[in-house]
């Protein structure tokens, strides 16, 4: 088949057409301080969880939950007023890193819980989640980054 | 393997630039698009109206609290016409012995 158009243009418009699609791709970029926001609510909670009053329970599960609200509504509600991703972008493979990452997060922090406590560690949920939250900080934007790089290469025209 | 079919509808640049941003969404809010194309209200207008004519386009009109919100999405033709147009495109560059796809 011919077509009217030169290589150079065609090349143009291919770069235009991955620019545009990763353009909405970095919509979904979630920011840095999400991560040590919810690391940081997590160890709120496990303090309230340690010192087991009912006014520590009384204040420190309504900040976790407003907390957690309040970050992950800004950061979704950043994305989903300018687009909403398609739903192809997301494949397998970011559903396994998604799912690691939140095995790595919660049964990393609960594992580490049960240990302190059985080896007589004051406030072990306190320490764990502290643990836990810093792993979150520090592994939420590779999770970042491993999500952007599977949907760009799931975009239209990506080499696969 | 998808057949290459070469879009004159789509290929228009400013067109190009808005079905590729819808290419990657499932709605697109009016605003985003205007904003990343470039356009005004009404160039974007017309040419959504010109895709959504084509069926390539679906225009939806709702309300946020009491602000009407427009937002457009691709339909299943419109997607199908994209990737063979973007099929044909990179047939071009690559008949033309160009190794540079883009990734």
């Amino acid at each position: 088949m011919s077509y009217n158009v030169g290589p150079g243009e065609a090349a143009q418009a291919l770069t235009e057409i991955q620019r545009r699609q990763q353009q909405v791709i970095d919509l979904a970029w979630i920011p840095a301080w999400y991560w040590w926001a919810v690391g940081g609510l997590m160890v709120v909670l496990a303090v309230g969880v340690d010192i087991r009053t009912t006014a520590a329970i009384g204040i420190t599960v309504p900040v976790f939950v407003l907390g957690l609200l309040a970050a992950t509504g800004w950061v979704v509600g950043r994305a989903y007023r300018h687009a909403q991703l398609r739903n192809g972008l997301v494949d397998g493979r970011a559903v396994v890193a998604i799912l690691s990452f939140v095995a790595v997060i919660v049964g990393g922090t609960i594992g580490l819980a049960f240990a302190l406590r059985a080896g007589g560690v004051h406030y072990p949920a306190t320490w764990a989640c502290l643990a836990g939250g810093v792993v979150m900080g520090l592994l939420g934007p590779a999770l970042n980054r491993a999500l952007r790089r599977f949907m760009l290469g799931n975009r239209t025209g990506s080499a696969r | 393997m998808s057949v290459a079919r070469f879009d004159e509808l789509i290929h228009a640049p400013t067109r190009l630039s808005i079905v590729s941003l819808l290419a990657a969404s499932e709605w697109a809010d009016f605003k985003f698009i205007r904003d990343s194309v470039g356009l005004s209200d009404s160039a974007l207008s017309k040419q959504l109206t010109t895709l959504e004519e084509a069926g390539y386009v679906e225009i939806r009109k709702s309300f946020v609290g009491k602000r009407p919100r427009t937002s457009a999405r691709l339909t299943r033709t419109g997607r199908a016409a994209f990737e063979l147009h973007v099929v044909a495109l990179q047939e071009i560059v690559v008949r033309s012995g160009a190794s540079i796809l883009p990734r």
